[in-house]
């Protein structure tokens, strides 16, 4: 799975920290979703997506369309 | 690398759980040596010798909380790396059995524990690493 973090991080400014106090999780979460290490479950990719105030489908994209 | 006050607040708050089931095992421990051990043998001596495993089960339920509390990426990083540490722990161990047979000395179980330990903590330390 693709996503859009670190863009959309770097544009509120904010460091890895600062996005895993926001969502109460840790760094390494932050960073592992960023690199595409790990995928978050559903509840956490809404939280990502009420705190960027965009929808899951703009934030997370697959990285093949499957039917 | 940066701490977050998040994963410092969840560091203490285990750090003290823990903490504190160990120095009741401690406690307990040092009773059972003195007082347990030179008593008659019976029920009363059992119970006695066997009180360390409150602060152990306290140890349990310290760890439980502390799993509980951690995020779901930290969680699958750390039964991943039980999972790795005990498939190592089980190459290991089925090794010396060979080795018994080849007239190695012979080991008490309780070193499969520390090997468990041992192996858990490599796995977890080469996987932090790796992801650096």
């Amino acid at each position: 799975m693709k996503n859009r973090i670190r863009e959309l991080r770097a544009e509120h400014g904010w460091s890895q920290a600062d996005l895993a106090e926001k969502l109460d999780v840790s760094r390494q979460s932050v960073n592992a979703i960023e690199t595409g290490r790990y995928d978050p479950s559903l509840p956490l990719a809404f939280a990502i997506s009420r705190l960027f105030g965009l929808p899951v489908e703009a934030i997370f994209t697959p990285d093949q369309e499957t039917a | 690398m940066a701490v977050t006050k998040r994963e410092k607040r969840l560091g203490n708050t285990y750090l003290r759980e823990l903490g504190g089931s160990l120095a009741v095992y401690a406690v307990l421990l040092v009773a059972a040596i003195r007082f347990g051990r030179p008593m008659e043998e019976g029920v009363l001596r059992t119970i006695f010798l066997l009180s360390p495993m409150v602060g152990f089960c306290l140890g349990l339920w310290a760890i439980a909380r502390h799993v509980n509390r951690m995020d779901e990426y930290m969680r699958r990083i750390l039964l991943e790396s039980v999972a790795l540490g005990a498939a190592l722990t089980a190459g290991l161990t089925f090794t010396y059995g060979f080795l018994e047979t080849a007239g190695y000395p012979k080991l008490s179980m309780f070193a499969v524990w520390m090997v468990l330990c041992g192996s858990t903590g490599v796995v977890t330390m080469i996987r932090t690493l790796r992801q650096r």
